[in-house]
């Protein structure tokens, strides 16, 4: 590694530059946060104050707001559903993508592309036509196939890199040994492949699961999302409201993040955000 | 069959399922689009330009065209001139300030966009934090920092750091650094050692940071409609309210038709940005 390279390299004058830049960098990205969680446990927060008074009625009001019930019943169906379905579909083309040869590999691989190529919301309203035309708007079938739409990508390129990764003498060791390409696909090669699989699908997931302005266009007014409830919660409704509702959207992604830790290497992380 | 043609047919039969759904849900969409755009509204033969002529006829669709085009351009130079020293100083400087910041920056990655824009105005809005804190620090006029195009440029280059990060990072980690001591063995300052070593072997993963920049930014919807004003609004808010708000479907679609043209050129580089880098590794 390099140590000394830059300008600001000499010893007390880059400290202090890193310590400005982190302490800028700290407060630009955890002060909304930070303030968004008093918010969450505030009752009343009047200017120039600079502490809330705390309170939890705004819990108790969100917690009993039917609409937000539907809203979380809707997300922890129709997300689970877009992840399973992508899985499905693609961790046996991102296989085939890795490991097969057959005409317009590469080309049909970077055909996926396009879904990162399009300004998304011109291509929600391009879907929301052909919707129109199917009668699939405002339906669950709908709101799925929006959220498709973010997580093929995820289950595509990611797999298909892991799959690339596996060392071939592995597999072709359990095929001397007088194992079936099947047997040798479920026993050798799918084991190993598994942290990247489950990496891919909790990027689909939390791209299926945090999708508000494709469903918001597809699924108004009767197949809302949580993440499309907080429109109008932000929209219609005193702070602390929008503030409680962000953590309990927030809780989902955090927790499956906490679970898959130890598989995310930042590697994975750039190989899922660079697509 | 040969072995060759199985393996063949079998990678084809395998890819075809998410080929089909990607048809359906990008290439079908996108050709219905131009096709109804392009179709006379009384059923007259022939393609017509009528559609666009006439959105493009409207003042406020051409002022909001106007201002998408300059709000994107600006978020994308705003966070490309904060994420790529950030990713120089992540990549070569040890020690507890860069471990810290390693983990800060990727922070917004996992917080969804409605949230991120909820809580940035909770921080900008006059008499929010930052305009609390300023109180108590004597300020008493405070700038309007939301629900304008500083509020949405702010809110992008929250959103986005972490991607523009992670990959510069990613292709600045793939400098081999022989090439950069080797170019500070022969003399080479740190200015000089940039731009003729590390600017032109990040090049690629520099071209794919600023087109996936530009195509989120111009294709956003979230960040304007919550954090934005009210006129000039961005393309993604008009196109949504022409289409949900005032029904009126084919305007809306001339509109989504009209983004991916100005997009198009900025969606082919990155493409081919993509599968260059590709081609580098595999």
């Amino acid at each position: 590694m390099s140590t000394v390279l830059w300008p600001w390299a000499a010893g007390a004058l880059r400290r202090a530059v890193g310590a400005a830049a982190l302490a800028a960098l700290a407060a630009f990205i955890l002060g909304p946060l930070l303030t968004l969680l008093l918010w969450a446990f505030a009752g009343t927060w009047l200017f120039p104050s600079l502490w809330p008074e705390f309170s939890l009625r705004w819990w108790a009001f969100v917690l009993g707001n039917a609409d937000v019930g539907k809203a979380i019943r809707m997300s922890f169906l129709s997300a689970p559903t877009a992840t399973l379905i992508s899985a499905v579909v693609c961790v046996p083309a991102a296989y085939a993508f890795a490991r097969l040869e057959f005409p317009g590999r590469r080309a049909l691989l970077l055909s996926f592309l396009s879904a990162n190529a399009f300004p998304k919301i011109g291509l929600y309203v391009s879907i929301a036509t052909l919707l129109y035309r199917l009668n699939l708007m405002d339906t669950f079938v709908g709101v799925v196939l929006i959220q498709l739409v973010n997580t093929l990508l995820f289950m595509i390129w990611i797999p298909t890199g892991t799959f690339r990764g596996i060392n071939r003498n592995l597999e072709e060791a359990a095929r001397d040994a007088g194992a079936g390409p099947l047997r040798t696909f479920f026993q050798i090669t799918l084991p190993i492949a598994l942290p990247g699989i489950i990496v891919a699908a909790l990027f689909a997931f939390i791209a299926a699961f945090d999708e508000a302005q494709g469903t918001l266009i597809v699924g108004t007014p009767n197949h809302m999302t949580m993440p499309v409830l907080m429109y109008s919660l932000v929209l219609g409704y005193p702070q602390p409201v929008g503030a409680v509702f962000s953590i309990l959207l927030s809780l989902p992604s955090l927790v499956l993040l906490l679970l898959a830790q130890r598989y995310l290497r930042a590697g994975y992380l750039a190989a899922g955000y660079s697509l | 069959m040969t072995r060759r043609a199985r393996q063949g047919a079998l990678g084809l039969a395998l890819v075809l399922p998410p080929l089909f759904l990607l048809a359906f849900l990008v290439v079908l969409p996108a050709v219905t689009a131009v096709v109804d755009t392009l179709t006379p509204a009384g059923g007259g033969s022939g393609p017509t330009l009528a559609n666009y002529a006439q959105v493009l006829a409207t003042r406020t669709v051409r002022a909001d065209i106007g201002f998408t085009i300059a709000v994107t351009l600006v978020s994308v130079a705003a966070v490309f001139a904060l994420s790529y020293p950030l990713a120089l100083y992540l990549r070569f400087s040890r020690g507890r300030v860069a471990r810290v910041l390693g983990v800060l920056f990727v922070v917004p990655l996992f917080v969804p966009v409605v949230i991120a824009s909820f809580a940035m105005i909770t921080f900008l809005v006059n008499h929010g934090f930052v305009s609390t804190i300023a109180y108590h620090l004597g300020t008493r006029t405070f700038p309007r920092l939301v629900y304008n195009a500083t509020g949405i440029t702010l809110a992008q280059v929250w959103v986005n750091i972490p991607f523009a990060v992670l990959i510069l990072g990613a292709g600045l980690q793939a400098i081999d650094d022989a090439l950069i001591d080797g170019a500070r063995d022969v003399g080479a300052g740190a200015v000089r050692t940039f731009v003729s070593i590390i600017l032109p072997l990040n090049a690629t993963p520099t071209m794919i940071t600023l087109t996936l920049l530009f195509i989120g930014v111009f294709g956003s919807f979230t960040i304007p409609y919550l954090v934005g004003g009210n006129a000039p609004a961005m393309l993604g808010v008009t196109m949504t309210n022409y289409l949900t708000q005032y029904l009126r479907r084919t305007e809306s679609v001339t509109m989504a038709v009209l983004a991916f043209l100005i997009a198009a050129v900025v969606g082919a580089v990155y493409v081919a940005s993509v599968s260059r880098r590709e081609r580098g590794t595999a």
